[in-house]
């Protein structure tokens, strides 16, 4: 999973596209951050820079900022094919430079193209799957002697999954790009035309965007574009979307990572899902569940702990148990029929196990939903009813606002069916509804007031290695996502669990250098109070340390504690939620960690 | 832009170790508190800068005087009486331009990295007035601050009256606009009404301090600051001008300044600091967070553990010194042991201007003025405080006639 962007920019001003390149691959790094590169067409001469490290590393050394051309193209790359280094790193050209290209996504065949042009005479330099597209279109181009011919005649060659984009000295004003499953967007500027894997990448120098569809292409030069389909070669003519994001929103501000940044933005993120979030979709999603044989929900990561907390949420409210399923396993698990309803949640849109998932669920008629927050993004124009969640840009790799927009957002579907079934009266609907309108309050006196504490335990605990997160009924759910959190950020060992399922196996592990952290239900939750109490004491008898997270004033038991704000019984689990997101985050800092790009992760996944 | 530095507080509750000096007088690693934030601002290019002096002002006129030595232009305000922060600020009203921001920077806080690059930093971007923030679990001794999602301030608590907050505070450094000065004037030197003031006529921007911050309050957060500029050292750094006989055992961090002496046997144990013209005797054991001052001597067989000592001190043979903070010129007789922990496993409290205070610290040595002298083979209990100036007598177990 990569990030690509490209610039046709005006002749007289050669001396931007540089700058513009490196702002787009820096709002872009978070897509992937092994390694990183520009190409330039400037009038004939075709400059490709490109190395390993971060984008800030690498233009120290290959100085991007002062590249000059008339079209450029940039990449960063997080490899899947081939090991990380300079060769690796695109852009990628052919064996006479005719042909740069950018590309994320997976070229499925490959092996048998390159091949093939190996023994056409083509000299490969790298080993990835990249390459392949180039010395294609380089070939092709030498049969048919147009570039869009040579353009369509490569599309209908490859395989697997693409978004590229190349340039070529023998029409040094123009770039041509192509998508198939990866994003890909056009944005329309006014002296320059650009093209991005997403909307973050030139949000400074243009609000107006028009996405591409699979199998389509563009030719883009500085003050035209035209979109084509590769099979039917028919010209599509697509709205021009405006987005009115702040760009200043996509900047950290005072903030010193986005992770905080974010954290912070959590009311106003729920305001969003309450607000913005038409009530009309939400009672459509409803009424898709209300008419459907079986259901399911799924995601992945993060949002599979979404799903799995709204789960517990459908069963309180509506009294229906709705299978979760991680998307990775959804074919082997999920028995699709024609009435059948599957509800996604995903960030970006583009998470490739969830879209995945979708499309086979499709194939068999299923019915469609997708919770997601990027604009555009493939999920969004798969699924029969997409709901956008509004939570403004989310730019560190770890979810945690738009993680909670969705609970809330599945929380009002839930709401909406359970008055359709008449499981509640219309005033426990509004009631249920003033304590939602309520929450955003809460949640910024626990982000206020509770952070400095937050802060002091983390310090004193990050050099704990080990952890359990443990909580019943729901907030087990939330003890899995907060375990996730503390291990994606610190990348220290944490484990979430039912603290009723520890007793059968894992409490053999507990002893001093083991930390328990525990999610602790207010006291009206009678029943799942004691039970998780009494799973505290086993813990303290067998001397483990505990952390606990709490309503109550009674703190004899545990070793170190934060005193939660009160709030309605059934919004308290997502009290803990964000109190956990801000221990992760402050451990985080304290371990030293990089905590908006954690190693090995990406913001989207989008391979398999 | 210019700053403005206050720097006139004593330091109402360092008892002992700020009798005879101002608070940013306080030396750690050879240097006064108030030398890390000068050299910071000069490090973001702040060259013109205003200190508010007042109690024991001589010291820092003598020390830093025009700023040459530093490549400063430095002015000095005289505030005669200690009536707070709000009439420190307003001294220097006259010498601002009125449409000009500055950088206000409090004299008694020490930060791991440099917290003005960060503050304008967010001001280069936000082009509006800044204030750094920093969390804490200990809120409600500041003032605490409000923030809306854009990380605007909505609303600032001066020493609110709960004490469950662990909230984000002021931390010490600021940009303002040149009119604060009238907004502060206008409010009659009440900061917290000038801050919320501004906050409501041209805003007032957050910028997040996430690293290590302190504020120098008791005295034994003399010792935390200490560990936090330690702890980012991360080579030895020994002068070529330090004599050091063999068999000496240096592990981690350890500075050596010019000129030290250091006796066969000795061990050092990094991060520590070893002051200019130092003597560290034959078999003495200096521990992990030493900072020993200037001219100072340490006998034969001493251990130094965790303590800070300013400079010009003797520490007699076979004594122990841990989690201590020790004065200028002050003389330990041998066999002296500073206590630091309770038998009970217990915190330790001190009553300091006849309130107690828990340190909520385990471990806490002595913290002993100027000039005093200790007898040899005195046992100081933890949390002990002498006063600057005094004479302990020798402890002896067999007594003999005066004549």
């Amino acid at each position: 999973m990569c990030g690509i962007c490209g610039v046709a920019g005006k002749s007289d001003n050669k001396n931007i596209i540089g700058k513009e390149l490196l702002t787009g691959l820096l709002n872009l790094e978070y897509r992937g951050y092994d390694s990183c590169g520009v190409a330039t067409i400037n009038d004939k001469e075709v400059i490709i820079r490109k190395n390993i490290g971060k984008v800030q590393e690498v233009n120290v050394l290959e100085r991007f900022d002062e590249i000059e051309g008339n079209v450029g193209i940039a990449h960063s790359r997080w490899s899947t094919h081939g090991i990380v280094n300079k060769i690796n790193a695109h852009p990628h050209q052919s064996c006479n430079s005719e042909f740069v290209v950018v590309h994320n996504g997976i070229i499925s065949n490959y092996k048998e193209l390159r091949e093939e042009l190996i023994s056409k005479n083509h000299k490969f330099l790298s080993n990835t799957d990249t390459e392949v597209i180039p010395h294609l279109l380089e070939e092709l181009y030498k049969k048919t002697g147009n570039i869009e011919k040579a353009l369509i005649e490569t599309l209908k060659k490859i395989e697997g999954t693409y978004a590229f984009a190349a340039i070529t000295p023998l029409s040094p004003g123009t770039l041509i790009c192509a998508k198939n499953e990866s994003p890909l967007m056009l944005g329309i500027g006014t002296n320059s035309n650009y093209i991005c894997s997403d909307i973050n990448a030139f949000i400074e120098f243009t609000r107006h965007f028009v996405a591409l569809n699979d199998f389509e292409y563009a030719i883009i030069s500085k003050d035209n574009y035209t979109i084509k389909n590769v099979y039917t070669g028919e010209v599509i003519h697509r709205d021009v979307q405006f987005i009115n994001w702040d760009p200043e929103l996509v900047k950290k501000g005072g903030f010193s990572h986005y992770m905080l940044k974010e954290i912070h933005e959590q009311p106003q993120a729920v305001r969003n899902a309450l607000k913005v979030v038409d009530r009309e979709e939400i009672d459509r999603a409803a009424e898709m569940i209300l008419n459907s044989g079986t259901r399911y929900m799924i995601g992945v990561g993060t949002t599979y702990y979404v799903v799995l907390t709204a789960q517990y949420y459908f069963k309180l409210l509506t009294d229906l148990f709705i299978p979760v399923i991680s998307s990775d396993e959804f074919d082997n698990l999920a028995d699709v029929e024609e009435n059948t309803v599957v509800i996604a949640a995903s960030q970006s849109g583009e998470t490739y196990d969830t879209i995945h998932a979708l499309k086979a669920a499709k194939r068999k008629g299923a019915k469609t939903c997708a919770i997601v927050n990027a604009m555009g993004s493939s999920m969004s124009r798969e699924v029969d009813l997409p709901i956008m969640q509004n939570s403004g840009p989310e730019i560190c790799v770890l979810s945690t606002k738009a993680a909670l927009a969705q609970i809330i957002i599945l929380i009002r579907i839930a709401l909406s069916l359970a008055l359709k079934k008449k499981v509640i009266t219309s005033e426990k609907f509004e009631e249920y509804e003033e304590n939602l309108e309520e929450f955003p309050a809460i949640l910024k006196s626990v982000i206020d007031e509770k952070s400095g504490f937050i802060k002091q335990i983390a310090q004193d605990c990050c050099k704990i290695k080990n952890w359990l997160f443990l909580g019943r009924g729901i907030y087990c759910a939330i003890a899995y996502e907060a375990a996730l959190k503390l291990k994606e950020v610190t990348y220290l060992h944490a484990e979430g669990m039912s603290s009723g399922f520890m007793k059968h196996g894992p409490i053999s592990l507990i002893d001093e250098n083991m930390c328990s952290l525990f999610l602790i239900p207010p006291k009206e939750d009678k029943k799942t109070y004691e039970h998780t109490i009494s799973n505290v004491e086993e813990i303290k008898s067998r001397s483990g340390f505990i952390v606990a997270f709490h309503f109550d004033d009674d703190t004899s038991l545990y070793s170190r504690n934060i005193k939660l704000p009160e709030t309605s019984l059934f919004l308290s689990p997502l009290v803990h939620l964000v109190c956990s997101q801000l221990f992760a985050y402050f451990s985080a800092v304290a371990l030293k960690k990089d905590v908006d790009k954690p190693r090995s992760l990406a913001k989207s996944v989008t391979v398999a | 832009m210019r700053a403005l530095v206050l720097a006139a507080g004593k330091g109402r509750n360092l008892s002992s170790l700020t009798e005879t000096r101002p608070k940013s007088m306080i030396r750690l690693c050879g240097k006064p508190f108030l030398q890390y934030t000068l050299e910071n601002l000069r490090e973001i290019g702040i060259t013109d800068i205003t200190i508010v002096i007042g109690h024991e002002r001589e010291s820092i006129i003598n020390y830093f005087g025009r700023g040459d030595n530093l490549d400063l232009k430095i002015e000095y305000v005289i505030q005669e009486e200690q009536n707070g922060i709000g009439n420190a600020v307003l001294l220097s009203e006259k010498r601002f331009p009125i449409d000009e921001h500055f950088i206000l920077a409090y004299g008694d806080i020490l930060t791991s990295g440099n917290i003005f690059k960060k503050c304008s930093q967010s001001f280069n971007s936000l082009r509006a007035p800044v204030a750094s923030i920093v969390l804490t679990p200990v809120a409600h001794r500041y003032g605490n601050i409000y923030m809306d999602e854009a990380i605007r301030i909505a609303k600032i608590v001066e020493k609110p009256k709960r004490t469950d907050l662990g909230n984000y505070v002021l931390a010490g450094a600021f940009i303002l606009p040149g009119d604060f000065f009238k907004i502060l004037k206008e409010n009659e030197c009440d900061m917290e009404q000038a801050f919320n003031l501004l906050l409501s006529l041209q805003g007032l921007y957050a910028s997040i301090w996430d690293e290590e911050w302190i504020d120098i309050g008791y005295p034994w957060n003399i010792l935390s600051a200490n560990k936090i500029k330690m702890d980012v050292w991360d080579r030895i750094n020994i002068s070529g001008k330090a004599k050091i006989e063999g068999y000496v055992s240096i592990n981690g961090p350890v500075w050596i300044d010019d000129d030290a002496i250091i006796k066969s046997g000795a061990v050092l144990e990094g991060p520590c600091y070893i002051g200019k013209n130092s003597y560290v005797g034959n078999n003495a054991l200096i521990r992990k967070y030493t900072s020993l001052g200037m001219n100072s001597v340490v006998g034969y067989g001493v251990e130094l553990k965790n303590s800070v000592l300013f400079g010009n001190s003797w520490i007699g043979r076979l004594s122990f010194i841990g989690d201590s903070v020790i004065g200028e010129s002050v003389k330990i007789g041998s066999g002296t042991v500073t206590v630091n922990e309770k038998l009970e496993d217990k915190t330790i409290s001190v009553a300091i201007n006849d309130h107690v205070i828990d340190s909520q610290l385990k471990k806490l040595g002595s913290f002993i003025g100027d000039f005093t002298k200790v007898g040899a083979s005195n046992t100081l209990l933890p949390g002990t405080f002498i006063h600057s100036n005094q004479i302990i007598p020798h402890k002896g177990t067999v007594e003999i006639s005066e004549f």
